[in-house]
């Protein structure tokens, strides 16, 4: 796991309100939403003004492409990687 | 309920069938009997409402008021099929408000989260999805005597149900609200699951000049309900209210 994703999963459970989880409880690879984690719609955006706040990376709530971002805790790390680096 | 020929007042009746209460450091009935008699005290250091009766999913969005209602309301629907629930709170979300203000005044974006949540109902949305429950539900914020209007509520709700959830909560405000809210001593939830009966008859008369009473008044209620009063008055600007217990 790398430190961004780290990064991504403590701030996953901050900004949720994820009592009694720790980051290990959470696999890079696994579903954040439906079936995986459980996480839902109000999630999906509270954890996109975590990120903009945390990243300064403005998602577009509209963009196919962010669903695709939101997938798992690698997929956001690929995303903020792409940005930080461009 | 019935309204005499005589003079033009209504009068309620019912029964408490269970209750519960909340505050910090006192959450059994012993606790808050010892309480009623000046033998025990609040304790700040305790101020975590125990609702691990929800999986940790389901409570994260829970705000220490919607804590507080949960931890007396939940005990007190176990097992009783669809209730109706008055739910009470004069104040509200003050701290979630006070946050979002913070907030604004910094010119950072809202928690949707937050924001969602601040609204005077959604205690009762959120106790309606994590309990299935679909009976009706209404949330009250009232003043000096919001408690009691909040009977008059749960008696309408009687007419038609053989028992009504009545959640008080209230949360010691926010440091910005403290000048002007004189009427919660600490945070405090009271829930109680009322019955059609005659163990408590409360009806009203014009305001007289008495005295409101000295603290806040659902915790003064409480005093009166565990020490068996039989009768005791509670003086608003508008109205006297008049409770007699059997």
């Amino acid at each position: 796991m790398s430190q961004l994703e780290l990064d991504i999963k403590n701030l996953i459970i901050d900004a949720l309100g994820l009592e009694d989880m720790s980051a290990n409880d959470i696999d890079s690879q696994q579903a954040l939403f439906g079936d995986g984690l459980g996480l839902d719609s109000v999630d999906a955006l509270e954890l996109g003004l975590a990120i903009q706040k945390r990243y300064g990376i403005k998602l577009d709530a509209e963009s196919k492409d962010t669903r695709e971002h939101f997938a798992n805790v690698a997929k956001l790390a690929a995303f903020i990687n792409s940005h930080q680096t461009a | 309920m019935e309204v005499p020929q005589d003079r033009q007042v209504i009068v309620l009746h019912f029964s408490i069938a269970d209750w519960q209460a909340w505050a910090p450091g006192l959450t059994s009935h012993t606790d808050w009997q010892a309480w009623a008699l000046d033998q025990r005290a609040v304790d700040n250091s305790d101020t975590t409402p125990d609702v691990s009766f929800l999986p940790a999913m389901q409570r994260r969005r829970l705000s220490p008021l919607a804590r507080m209602s949960f931890c007396v309301g939940w005990p007190l629907a176990q097992a009783q099929g669809s209730l109706p629930l008055v739910f009470l709170s004069r104040h509200g979300e003050t701290g979630r408000t006070a946050e979002l203000l913070n907030q604004l005044a910094a010119q950072q974006p809202l928690s949707p989260t937050q924001f969602g949540l601040s609204v005077h109902n959604a205690i009762i949305g959120q106790w309606s999805i994590l309990r299935g429950e679909t009976a009706e539900m209404t949330a009250l914020a009232g003043a000096s005597d919001g408690f009691e209007q909040a009977f008059i509520e749960a008696c309408l709700l009687l007419q038609q149900h053989p028992q009504v959830l009545l959640i008080v909560a209230e949360e010691a405000p926010a440091a910005c609200y403290q000048p002007a809210i004189d009427d919660v001593p600490f945070s405090y939830a009271l829930g109680l699951r009322l019955s059609r009966g005659e163990q408590f008859t409360l009806d009203w008369q014009a305001p007289s000049n008495d005295p409101s009473t000295a603290i806040a008044h659902p915790l003064s209620w409480l005093k009166h309900f565990l020490r068996s009063h039989t009768q005791w008055l509670h003086a608003t600007p508008q109205r006297t209210w008049h409770w007699q217990q059997a």
